[in-house]
């Protein structure tokens, strides 16, 4: 013990003898632990997010193609799937997009029938649509319109405007579900939507069992000419490869993040300068074992490397969870206007968190070990002179 | 001078081990806020739909799970890939392979 805490002192004082190069290192591995980390938080809270209500989708969505594309559905449908054995329930669904030209945005329209006071909870300012012409709206929405509670809104169909009335604002808490929705009652969307009644935009199905998905859809397909049946657990194992580190921009950002990891890799493998080659003869003439040497240059190394990824653990869950991203979403997110608030619950636990630092701590001492040990080698008298 | 570099490492030590702790504390605090938050809940109740509204700007950013399997360039013109979100949001492949009417008799799929 207490020769390790003397090497570990003497790593110390070598780290302090060559401060700008160590402040230097521990720098570029909080850069690249933060760029790197900063994505892995941001992307694992979002397919988090999804997860946590991935459960509540229909069991089946029916969808129905013409020529490629999904077409509206006759309402009539639900009747030709209804009876089923294991189908519970069948939903017409009317949702649909609407193309904003104030805002040059998209946003979507949901109707829904679904209402009550354990359902208003959804809305952080008044209430769902319960009649008639009235909204509830998403808060990106609403700040970007400058609607309230109580206001009119009115949306350009054609050569008219049609009113709807703002009854509820949802909040930042489900802003990253509902900034860009409008709900409305099925009828009123229908007339946002350009609808014509009798027609659904899909058809959401609830089973008495989900093992017997499979089956159902079958059954749809054969009595549905062009349906297209999406099963829930599909979609929720689509949505676990979504965020994952894919082709495109995400890919891009982490080149320069192991480009940096590679060159400072690299500098610690590229060998000694004179004053350090100097010292380590020094320190063999005065009786230094090889393994002593050895293990003062991996103290070095795991110092740097543990203040780095430390360091750069916490800048990336700041700049997440804490300020929002911003400029990695606004990088990611594209140009739409309607942004969610970014209030991520973080998805990263004692385990990840020790797998994030492994994974920079090891390899970095690791590559430490092969200049270490050519260090150890050294002849003291050649080293003293100089020589290599 | 030998005691001042073992107490700043102590302190490194020290630091290190707080900002995990905060780190991971906080990530804790921050899902039970999380899990109490009921209007996430009852929107997905009330819409029955769970997709993120991380961006508009095509309809399979908006609702991967329910875009279409054709017209790729259905959002904008010649584009299959939208970028810079369609680089967070990957084009759901599962998903449009997914949910084909069943193929004719002696058809390959």
């Amino acid at each position: 013990m207490r020769r390790q805490l003397a090497l570990i002192h003497f790593a110390l004082g070598g780290l302090q003898r060559r401060a700008s190069k160590s402040v230097a290192l521990v720098l570029g591995l909080t850069l690249v632990v933060g760029l790197f980390g900063s994505t892995l938080l941001l992307t694992d809270a979002l397919r988090r997010e999804y997860e946590l209500l991935a459960d509540r989708m229909p069991d089946l969505t029916v969808q129905r193609l013409v020529a490629g594309r999904p077409s509206l559905i006759p309402e009539a449908t639900a009747l030709m799937i209804d009876d089923i054995p294991t189908v519970r329930d069948v939903e017409a669904r009317v949702w649909g997009y609407y193309f904003f030209t104030a805002i040059e945005s998209n946003v979507t329209i949901l109707g829904t029938e679904r209402d009550g006071e354990s359902l208003d909870v959804a809305v952080e300012d008044g209430r769902l649509p319960r009649a008639g012409n009235e909204v509830a709206i998403g808060n990106g929405l609403a700040d970007l319109l400058g609607l309230r509670v109580g206001d009119e809104m009115g949306i350009p169909l054609g050569t008219e405007v049609v009113f709807s009335e703002v009854v509820g604002v949802f909040g930042d808490d489900s802003s990253i579900r509902s900034a860009d929705l409008i709900v409305a009652r099925p009828a009123h969307a229908r007339v946002l939507l350009g609808m014509a009644e009798g027609w659904a935009t899909d058809l959401a199905i609830d089973l008495t069992t989900q093992d017997e998905a499979a089956v159902v859809a079958e059954h749809i397909a054969e009595r549905m000419e062009g349906a297209r049946v999406l099963d829930r657990r599909l979609l929720r194992r689509t949505y676990e490869l979504t965020f994952d580190t894919r082709g495109g921009l995400m890919a891009l950002l982490l080149v320069p993040a192991l480009a940096a990891f590679l060159l400072l890799a690299w500098e610690r493998l590229s060998g000694l300068g004179d004053a350090e080659q100097r010292e380590i003869g020094v320190l063999k003439a005065v009786g230094w074992a090889t393994s002593d040497v050895l293990l003062a240059r991996i103290w070095e190394s795991v110092v740097i490397a543990t203040l780095g990824a430390v360091s750069g653990l916490g800048l990336a869950y700041v700049y997440v969870f804490f300020l929002g991203a911003p400029g990695l979403s606004d990088a990611l997110l594209g140009w739409s206007n309607l942004r969610p608030a970014m209030q991520l619950a973080p998805a990263i636990d004692p385990l990840q968190a020790f797998s994030l630092l492994g994974a920079v701590i090891v390899p970095f001492v690791a590559v430490s070990v092969v200049p270490a040990w050519r260090a150890a080698m050294i002849d003291p008298d050649r080293a003293m002179r100089g020589g290599r | 001078m030998g005691s001042r570099r073992l107490l700043a490492l102590g302190i490194g030590v020290v630091l290190c081990a707080a900002v995990l702790t905060s780190v991971l504390v906080h990530a804790a605090k921050r899902r039970s806020v999380r899990a109490g938050q009921r209007a996430h809940g009852a929107l997905v109740d009330a819409t029955g739909m769970t997709d993120l509204a991380l961006s508009s700007s095509a309809r399979w950013l908006r609702h991967p799970s329910l875009s279409e399997p054709g017209a790729a360039t259905a959002d904008l013109p010649s584009s299959l890939d939208v970028d810079p979100a369609g680089a967070l949001i990957g084009p759901p492949t599962e998903i449009l392979r997914s949910g084909a009417p069943a193929p004719a008799d002696g058809v390959q799929r």
